[in-house]
């Protein structure tokens, strides 16, 4: 168990992959938005990768442990200190009980994953204790932490020392800008050449007006085919409607003229059109950055992200630990 | 219309998009829900869960376990094992909702938006003088003159994708742009050709005009409704909106808050879709209520 004396900026409890099975009924996976710093994190700790963590996002909590315990933290340099001294990222910590962990602004990064050996042991709802803030559902009571919370944490045993190699961690920008990969469609074909080079050769700037359910794109406007402008009315009369539809989730959902990407905790249906998706290996790069940050996107091909994701999925695993 | 060859359309590593039609009919609803329980009973390898709606279903899947050239063909055979449509009889529970429309809380949303996003004409006006109406009364009578046909549930949890079951209410509007950021809670808009009901107050894009003051869904379960699912909602339900004023809202408002409120509901029917074509067929469509 460890308590909560400040709650930092949104700290709330995940898990991975998260609330899956229920997105025919709208409940979106929700989860870690870095997952490969995540599961590292419980993989430093002895837990399962995808085991209950904190994520912490901008800025990090202060917790008080009440037992001993081991933890690492991962993700975004918060500058951690343990009872003042600075702990190392990317390595599991011994924690005395009465010891307390504080977590400042992040530096380099945005999101910050704190494992905690045995995991967090909040009640599961509909099969996973992620935070669904927006419905007020998983986690503690539906939200970010609060003070004074008391988190449960089941037992486990973790051992300190262990490191994840450094060709294991995911490298975060340094200078805002990202190179991240998108596949074309499901929705490619209602927009025309030129908006395909203009999305490929644009620095997409992340607005402000971005959080766990979508991150909203400001750049140029879009062009379409005439399967957009065409069209039978009930799709809706803007070239960016069409009849609602299951969404993908990391879908570039194009709102009018305003993309937004669908991330965590996205919408499962909509009526607007997604010419492009990001793969599941690239959304450790959407959880690392902040508004303000620049992004390139790259088309791969279908076969090119499952080989990332697969590649991903090997370096989540305790063969990048030491 | 219908394609002759569903389309399999990437999204991203781990989605495929099936698209059956470009059009809203509930034949392609019932080909969506059909191939979705299809792939339950088989259970159809690598698929993780799937979203049916109108016109199309999404199928999330595990590449780790087939690849999408397979998945294309495993669902090609599951569609190709679809009986024909005409045949499809199912329990349909018939939802009656009290529902102001025109309402002043939807119409304060709209005016926020207008002075804080952009301007755009009252969204009842608007979806009216598109479809050729003669104002926003008749929109009303429109509009609340059909059973509505639950195809799906998703956006957000709970919330019903509808469609007008009766050919001479169809409507058809335009979303938003840009979307709006919040929307009230029990708020009746419409988009495209479908309308639905928004669970809790959230962003939007259909255009909006009307609200109800009964839940949805409830994570409290404090309706009997809600004790299999926090959802009130499943695809096959109807919805009759019944125009009320914004004092009987406000009455049964204050009766859900004191938890002695009873949904207004019928669970003895079944809908047929061959009776419900052969009905379609003798209606004079070019006829407005």
């Amino acid at each position: 168990m460890f308590e909560v004396i400040q709650p930092g900026l949104e700290t709330s409890i995940q898990d991975y992959p998260g609330r899956i099975g229920y997105w025919n009924q709208g409940f979106p996976p929700s989860g870690p938005m870095d997952s490969w710093s995540f599961r590292l994190a419980n993989l430093l700790v002895g837990n399962e990768p995808g085991a209950a963590g904190l994520e912490c996002q901008y800025l990090g909590p202060t917790l008080k442990f009440q037992r001993d315990t081991v933890i690492a933290v991962t993700g975004a340099d918060m500058q951690p200190k343990l009872d003042g001294q600075p702990v190392p990222l990317w390595e599991s910590i011994p924690v005395k009980a009465g010891q307390t962990l504080a977590l400042g602004p992040a530096k380099v990064g945005t999101r910050t994953y704190i494992a905690i050996a045995g995991g967090i042991d909040t009640p599961p709802w509909l099969g996973s204790r992620s935070t669904f803030h927006k419905a007020g559902v998983g986690g503690m009571e539906g939200h970010a932490l609060k003070p004074k919370q008391v988190v449960p944490v089941a037992s486990g045993k973790g051992t300190a020392g262990r490191k994840v190699k450094p060709d294991a961690r995911p490298q975060f920008a340094t200078d805002k800008r990202w190179t991240v990969e998108v596949v074309r469609g499901p929705n490619d074909d209602w927009v025309d050449n030129a908006g395909h080079d203009r999305f490929l050769s644009t620095d997409w700037k992340l607005s402000a007006k971005s959080d766990r359910t979508g991150f909203r794109l400001e750049g140029p406007q879009w062009s379409f085919t005439e399967k957009a402008t065409k069209k039978a009315p009930e799709h809706g009369s803007e070239p960016s409607n069409i009849i609602d539809q299951g969404y993908p989730l990391g879908a570039i959902n194009l709102a009018g003229q305003t993309p937004i990407i669908l991330v965590n905790d996205g919408p499962s249906m909509g009526g607007f059109i997604c010419p492009y998706t990001v793969p599941s290996a690239a959304f450790w790069k959407l959880g690392q950055s902040r508004p303000g940050d620049l992004y390139r996107f790259k088309s791969i091909s279908v076969d090119e992200a499952q080989e990332l994701r697969k590649k991903l999925k090997a370096l989540c695993t305790s063969s990048s630990i030491i | 219309m219908i394609y002759e060859r569903p389309k399999f359309l990437a999204g991203g590593d781990r989605y495929m998009l099936i698209e059956f039609g470009n059009e809203m009919n509930l034949e392609l609803n019932f080909m969506a829900q059909g191939l979705a329980s299809a792939i339950e009973q088989n259970k159809a390898k690598g698929v993780i869960e799937t979203a049916p709606c109108f016109a199309s279903m999404l199928v999330h899947y595990d590449p780790d376990e087939i690849a999408f050239r397979d998945l294309e063909k495993e669902m090609m055979e599951l569609i190709g094992s679809l009986g024909p449509s005409d045949d499809i009889e199912l329990d349909s529970r018939l939802f009656y909702f009290p529902t102001c429309y025109l309402d002043p809380w939807t119409k304060k949303a709209v005016d926020d938006y207008c002075d804080k996003i952009t301007k755009k004409e009252w969204d009842p006006a608007f979806v009216a003088r598109l479809n050729g109406l003669s104002d926003v009364q008749q929109f009303v009578r429109v509009h609340s003159g059909t059973e509505y046909w639950v195809a799906s549930l998703g956006f957000w949890p709970g919330l019903p994708f509808m469609m007008a079951l009766d050919p001479r209410c169809f409507l058809t509007a335009p979303k938003y742009n840009p979307p709006r950021t919040w929307t009230p809670q029990g708020t009746v808009g419409m988009g495209g050709a479908s309308t639905a009901i928004y669970p809790v107050a959230t962003p939007g894009g259909y255009q909006i005009f009307a609200r109800i003051p009964v839940p949805i869904w409830d994570t409290e379960k404090r309706f009997p409704e809600f004790s299999a699912s926090i959802c009130l909602f499943k695809p096959g339900d109807r919805v009759k909106f019944v125009p009320v004023s914004a004092e009987e809202f406000e009455a049964t408002e204050a009766k859900v808050k004191e938890g002695t409120y009873v949904y207004d509901v019928v669970e003895y029917q079944r809908f047929s879709v061959r009776n419900y074509k052969k009905w379609v067929q003798s209606l004079d469509r070019t006829k407005r209520f």
